[in-house]
């Protein structure tokens, strides 16, 4: 090769270089973006509310990735956020105060564009509505949408129902001694009361109350309470007995109509001390007709406490069928702040050594490869599992601090 | 050195590199060892055991900074006593919620059992100390006044949820539904 070759191929070398480089640069980008949501919620997205930063964080089950977040009141926990797939909307039930932590109280039905998850209304609702350290059953989204109804405690009990359609409280019903917000159509919801009946109550198209009809007596409200964290397919509700009875109550007719009930556990598994307990402590499947329930060893009032076991039954044939162990949660809720990897070898070290708290509260998912969900209230970070095999696919960290909650959209 | 003992070594020299001494996690850690370690030393146990605290009950039993207090036995909440108040009084600048639920516990002092009042202490946020949940006698949400879930704020002017205090009202005819 001559020398002006080499110089030739040496100069258009330098030149690619050159090119190269310059290609690679970031280019200039534009201040001001604002991401959005996909326009239809994702079959594995999870809600999780938290009571300390007072918000409610959506993830993406399947990356563990975070979404978004809408914020709460100052009450004890963030209440369920309620999304209308139909409307695109997000409704959150929140209580504020006119100077932060004082001053005047006022409550609202917030109201979400579920794609940019802004603000859009808002009604404002009697300012009475009831705040527990769970937030279950407090507040529903009736079916089609358009009524919501919130319970109140004043320290009486009642509900707020609010028609979403037309944006306005529509009145306050008094149902006395009964509490809990069960949806069980478009114009009624169920409620469990102190006397141990049911209660169904109706409304009218405009949802002003109808008619309140209530059920015989059915369950032991001192020896042996259900407790209000019940599960739901169609009109019909389950709900699950300290000492482990599964009640089934259909809402469908005038007056709630209960079954009787079966036990979540044999003989032997009583005696040796197998307890339901926890927060949200089941969850069903509506295809599979699979019921997850929480369970632990422990003794009379221990009904609060979270277990290290999930137990699977088939409802139609009334057996259980599987039994999943809940993940040891504290790794993937320390790893972020000490700043290891939880999925790495310290991770699983310390998942090993590090005694398992067990989980408060479980949720699964609806579609044909459902995701269980599970956490304690007081780790912030979310178990991710199969919920036909019980594998642990994966956790999501960061997700929070303390909270009883987990709501599928 | 085996090579756990390097391995260990190396994790807390990387740990003490990258925590502040002030950092949750070192405390968390001092926590839980030294939390969980000078306890079991004899001496101090068998102190702890044999103070004499309230209600004339000796131990942890009769400590109201402690969620074993045989007042808490149907608590649910921040202990007041922790948060500059007492188990009969509110901290400075809250305002105690007239209406509440009740528990029954059982006095170990006097073998007597007692109907407790948990009245909450209202108007400023949450505490954060002596988090405490025991459930003994509790009842779901239908049951109000047996339900430690609700914030009973409700029946304060203010219904910001501070911490429970733990009253006797009187001594009981029966004893809870679990004994």
């Amino acid at each position: 090769m001559s020398n002006r070759a080499k110089l030739f191929g040496a100069l258009s070398l330098g030149a690619c270089l050159l090119w190269f480089r310059a290609a690679a640069e970031v280019p200039p980008e534009t201040v001001g973006q604002v991401a959005e949501l996909p326009p239809m919620a994702g079959a594995h997205w999870l809600w999780v509310p938290d009571r300390l930063f007072r918000h409610s964080i959506l993830f993406d089950g399947d990356s563990g990735r975070m979404l978004g977040a809408i914020d709460s009141g100052v009450q004890i926990t963030p209440k369920p956020p309620l999304w209308s797939h139909a409307r695109k909307e997000i409704y959150n039930v929140d209580t504020i105060y006119s100077r932060g932590h004082r001053g005047e109280r006022k409550d609202f039905v917030v109201i979400y564009d579920s794609r940019t998850l802004n603000v859009k209304g808002e009604v404002e609702v009697p300012p009475r509505a009831a705040d527990t350290g769970t937030g279950i059953a407090l507040v529903g989204l009736l079916d089609g949408d358009r009524f919501l109804v919130v319970l109140n405690q004043s320290p009486g009990t009642s509900v707020s129902v609010i028609d979403l359609e037309n944006r306005r409280h529509v009145g306050e019903a008094q149902t006395a001694g009964c509490a809990g917000v069960f949806p069980a159509g478009p114009t009624r919801f169920g409620m469990l009361c102190g006397d141990g009946t049911a209660l169904t109550v109706h409304l009218t198209e405009n949802g002003e109350l109808d008619r309140l009809a209530r059920s015989k007596p059915f369950f032991d409200v001192i020896d042996d309470p259900v407790t209000e964290k019940g599960v739901r397919d169609g009109s019909t509700w389950w709900f699950a007995s300290f000492e482990g009875l599964l009640y089934e109550v259909d809402f469908s007719g005038n007056a709630p109509a209960p079954k009787e009930p079966w036990p979540l556990f044999t003989e032997n598994e009583i005696e040796s001390g197998w307890r339901i307990g926890g927060a949200q402590h089941l969850a069903y499947h509506r295809k599979t007709k699979r019921l997850y329930s929480i369970v632990h060893e422990g003794g009379p009032g221990s009904h609060k406490d979270p277990g290290t076991e999930i137990w699977v039954y088939d409802v139609p044939s009334r057996n259980k069928i599987d039994t999943f162990s809940a993940p040891n949660l504290i790794a993937p809720f320390l790893g972020p702040q000490a700043g290891f990897d939880a999925t790495g070898m310290l991770g699983s070290f310390l998942s090993f050594v590090l005694p398992n708290m067990g989980v408060h509260s479980l949720t699964v998912t609806q579609d044909e490869r459902p995701l269980l969900f599970v956490r304690h209230s007081d780790l912030g970070a979310v178990g991710v599992l199969d919920a036909l095999s019980g594998e642990h696919l994966r956790d999501i960290d960061e997700a929070g601090l303390s909270g009883a909650l987990l709501v599928v959209p | 050195m085996s090579r756990l003992d390097r391995w260990f070594e190396g994790l807390t020299r990387q740990s003490a590199r990258r925590l502040s001494r002030r950092h949750w996690l070192s405390r968390f850690g001092g926590v839980l060892v030294g939390g969980a370690t000078l306890p079991l030393l004899p001496v101090a146990r068998a102190a702890e055991d044999n103070a004499m605290g309230e209600d004339g009950v000796r131990g942890r039993e009769g400590d109201p900074k402690r969620c074993e207090y045989w007042r808490h036995c149907a608590i649910d909440g921040f202990l007041c006593s922790c948060c500059g108040g007492s188990h009969t009084a509110c901290p400075p600048g809250t305002e105690m919620s007239p209406v509440t639920w009740i528990g029954t516990c059982h006095n170990p002092g006097d073998g007597k059992d007692y109907i407790i009042s948990y009245n909450d202490c209202c108007g400023k946020t949450f505490c954060g100390r002596c988090m405490c949940n025991r459930n003994e006698g509790e009842r779901p949400l239908y049951h109000w006044y047996r339900n430690n879930d609700l914030n009973w704020c409700g029946g304060a002017s203010a219904q910001t949820y501070n911490c429970s205090t733990a009253v006797v009202v009187k001594t009981a005819q029966e004893a809870q539904p679990e004994r």
